[in-house]
């Protein structure tokens, strides 16, 4: 069974082995990348088919690495739950870990119900290295692979998965997922809230694909878990530069790197920013003030008088403010469109300058509602209907 | 590398493993042989293959699962002595028995196999991998088999062969050499042995068999010392007749220039009486060799009738030696040869082989009634008889010697051959006269007497 949502999978296992998969279906993450957790199929017996139900005891895990989704077959026996599993590697039958580098084999405690999970994560681990090991087939990928280890930022948190020399053109390709160490701290909660998902931890995977041996072909791609894409505003948040042609990983990563943290760091100055200015403008106008976003100070709705004449002020602060500018909307609360709605008027460019700070944002804000009013006023009384 | 197992144990090991409510696994028994294959084409001299082949004689399962190993996949080579115990050198290969999984060996099993090729000192140990698929609504239930040589880089899975799984009545029933060691097999074959075998272990029947091969051996030793024996007699038979041909020759011709001066004497003498006789007898002298079959019977320059045998013979006693060469003593009638008109036969003729009976024969003169005419002697056939001598190595053929005479001129060379010179009778001298140059006077001299 494909897709079999986890509770499915617990419900048929062997009750025995339920608290084992427990851990590795609910809790389960290995790997840099967590935001995919641990997969359950292929739920099979091995008792006789006569044993009378749940008695499931083996079971296809998929785990997900260095890009790739591992397929391994856990064996257990409902009969003796007991005793450790057993494990098919899939189509990386020459993967053979060495039973003294997993402790959780040696000791295998079936009581414990975290012992299936450390056992896979240390036979991940050991995965790891046997993918290294694969990477001396190229000297070039080596290189690159060494380069990265040294670095203590990249080293610690890196995938590597060397995938087959393709049969026909005897040709050597290799993947790197690594972990970029940007602090995602900062970004305020409330960007991050904003998801549907579970978020977990935020990371942010650099995934740089080797067509070749020689490096000629190399495909980079920026995985970012959901709520680290929402908060740096979508997918236009993945863009990041080529690959240069005969560069290498520990000078491009950095530079990746780097992106990545500026743009986390306009974040969180945008949203400091856009407290700042509506700090300013609460202070500045105070009880002129309707309603202003508390959470993530993007907007703020300004009930303001001139000469008798009332009119609201919409600011709506993007995400990159200050660098981009607010957007301000006037709307008269006397007059109505054709349409039903309340006469506006949007203004975009008004004079602006990033470099200034909330206070003196709001005082030209109120000078140019000074000056723009009348125009507004004539405008809302000419167009619109009481 | 190629291998087999009987069908009771193939059954035996799934009996097993289809019983046992969880994994199942134990150890493989059997033997390992090496055959040569030599073909030989057109193309090559000889190509040898050597195929490995790997028979399964029995299976051993383990009790319970990690009777062996520990859960790090280390094997205890003392657990395997305790499972094992004198079976041990009999192992090729162990087995596993899973359900739902894949044909592929585990993590585990591959740890240990390494070991247990280690340890059993077996380098290419086999592991057989059964696993049992069964489908989601139990409707159908597979068994499959791989059986596997996985200390080989390449080509692991090997074929496992049961004979005989099949349809055995269109094919036929393969005996395997799988041995039977069955204890009761063994018990009833020895006691009802010894009506088969001896005590050497050999089957009687081969014995009794070759017995009577031995036999024939010894007689056909013997026969063939008598056939060298009779060989040598015939050899020396060979040289004797071989002797007399020659005195035969130097006879004739003696005899033959002694004729000639006769003649010359007689021609002189007497032109006036030709004879009928002298007439052929003239003309004789010239194809000394050829004797043209005359109708009229020869008769004796002095008498119209052929003398009795007798009267020849008081004539001429001493014409007959009494000690006459074994060739000229047969006297005894030759039976006539179909076909032959009127050869001069000489009463005693020369056989071959029956010398003695001539000699003794010759002797008694009386005793044979001679007809010239209706006994032609076709000769003795030395002249051929010496042909058929060597065309029969036993047993002279009086018949084949006289069908030979009849173109055989030679034969009358017997004629001539009188016994040391003896002037045979009238009859003989008749005969001679007829055919023979020189070989009797017209006085009735008959020089060269024909062989009695």
């Amino acid at each position: 069974m494909n897709n079999m949502s986890p509770e499915v999978a617990l419900h048929r296992i062997s009750p025995e082995l339920r608290p084992l998969l427990c851990s590795v279906v609910r809790n389960g993450r290995v790997g840099l990348d967590s935001t995919n957790c641990l997969r359950v199929t292929d739920l099979k017996t091995g008792c006789t088919s006569l044993t009378p139900g749940p008695c499931c005891d083996r079971f296809k895990l998929h785990i997900p690495y260095a890009g790739e989704t591992l397929k391994w077959d856990i064996i257990f026996n409902a009969r003796y739950p007991e005793l450790p599993p057993d494990f098919i590697f899939g189509e990386d039958a020459e993967f053979l870990p060495e039973p003294s580098e997993l402790p959780h084999l040696v000791h295998w405690d079936a009581g414990n119900p975290e012992c299936l999970l450390q056992l896979v994560k240390e036979l991940i681990q050991q995965y790891h290295h046997y993918q290294c090991l694969r990477l001396r087939e190229s000297s070039r990928l080596l290189f690159e692979y060494d380069s990265l280890l040294e670095d203590p930022n990249y080293g610690r948190n890196m995938e590597i998965y060397a995938g087959r020399k393709n049969s026909w053109t005897g040709e050597f390709s290799a993947r790197f997922l690594l972990k970029l160490p940007v602090d995602f701290s900062n970004i305020p909660i409330y960007l991050l809230k904003d998801t549907a998902l579970d978020p977990g931890e935020d990371v942010a995977l650099l995934s740089v694909s080797f067509e070749d041996a020689e490096a000629t072909q190399v495909f980079p791609k920026l995985y970012l878990s959901p709520s680290i894409e929402h908060a740096l505003g979508g997918s236009s948040a993945l863009h990041i530069p080529a690959f240069p042609s005969g560069g290498c990983l520990i000078d491009y990563v950095p530079q990746v790197c780097q992106l990545l943290t500026n743009k986390v760091q306009y974040v969180i100055q945008g949203y400091h920013k856009r407290r700042e200015y509506i700090a300013a403008f609460l202070s500045h106008f105070g009880t002129g003030v309707v309603e202003y976003d508390a959470e993530g100070f993007t907007k703020l709705t300004l009930l303001l008088m001139w000469k008798d004449f009332c009119f609201l002020v919409h600011v709506d602060l993007p995400l990159y403010f200050p660098r981009d500018q607010p957007t301000l909307t006037f709307q008269s609360v006397y007059h109505f469109t054709n349409s039903g709605q309340l006469y506006s008027q949007v203004q975009k460019s008004y004079p602006y300058s990033p470099r200034w700070d909330g206070n003196e944002m709001a005082k030209r804000a109120k000078a140019y509602f000074k000056s723009f009013i009348p125009q507004f006023q004539e405008g809302a009384f000419a167009n619109g209907k009481l | 590398m190629a291998a087999s197992i009987s069908g009771y144990t193939f059954s035996s090991v799934c009996y097993h493993s289809a019983n046992s409510n969880a994994d199942h696994e134990g150890f493989l028994l059997g033997d390992v042989r090496q055959e040569e294959t030599v073909s030989i084409s057109d193309t090559q001299i000889s190509s040898a293959e050597l195929l490995q082949v790997v028979e399964i004689h029995h299976h051993d399962p383990c009790a319970q699962l990690f009777s062996f190993y520990d859960y790090a996949g280390k094997v205890s080579e003392e657990s395997l002595n305790s499972i094992l115990k004198d079976r041990r050198k009999n192992v090729i290969g162990w087995y596993r028995f899973r359900r739902n999984t894949q044909q592929q060996m585990s993590f585990r099993e591959q740890i240990i196999h390494k070991q247990l090729t280690q340890l059993l000192g077996v380098p290419d140990l086999v592991f057989l991998l059964f696993s049992f698929i069964s489908t989601a609504n139990s409707s159908t239930h597979a068994l499959e088999y791989v059986l596997f040589r996985p200390n080989r880089r390449y080509n692991q899975r090997i074929t496992l062969s049961i004979p005989n799984l099949g349809n055995t009545s269109q094919q036929e029933y393969k005996v395997s050499s799988v041995p039977n060691t069955s204890l009761n097999y063994a018990k009833v074959i020895k006691e009802h042995g010894a009506e088969f075998f001896d005590k050497d272990g050999v089957m009687k029947d081969i014995r009794t068999i070759f017995q009577v091969y031995s036999a024939l051996q010894d007689k056909l030793q013997a026969v063939c010392g008598e056939v060298e024996q009779s060989e040598r007699v015939k050899e020396k038979i060979q040289e004797e007749v071989n002797k007399l041909k020659q005195q035969i020759a130097l006879r004739k011709r003696k005899t033959a220039e002694e004729e000639r001066r006769l003649r010359e004497a007689q021609n002189a003498d007497s032109h006036s009486t030709p004879e009928e006789n002298t007439e052929p007898c003239e003309g004789s002298p010239l194809s000394g060799i050829t004797f043209p079959t005359p109708s009229a019977p020869e008769r004796p320059s002095t008498s119209p009738n052929p003398p009795s045998y007798t009267d020849l013979m008081s004539q001429d006693d001493s014409l007959l030696p009494s000690s006459s060469p074994p060739t000229s003593a047969a006297l005894l009638p030759r039976p006539q040869a179909v076909g032959s008109p009127g050869h001069p036969t000489p009463g005693p003729t020369v056989m071959g082989l029956g010398l003695g009976h001539g000699l003794g024969l010759g002797l008694s003169a009386s005793s044979n009634p001679v007809t010239t005419p209706s006994t032609p002697y076709l000769g003795n056939g030395d002249g051929s008889s010496s042909d058929s001598l060597d065309r029969q190595a036993a047993g002279q053929e009086d018949d084949d010697d006289e069908e030979e005479d009849d173109e055989d001129e030679d034969s009358s060379e017997y004629e001539n051959l009188v016994s040391e010179g003896a002037h045979l009778p009238m009859v003989s001298a008749s005969v001679l006269a007829q055919g023979r140059p020189a070989a009797l006077s017209p006085d009735g001299d008959a020089h060269g007497s024909q062989a009695t």
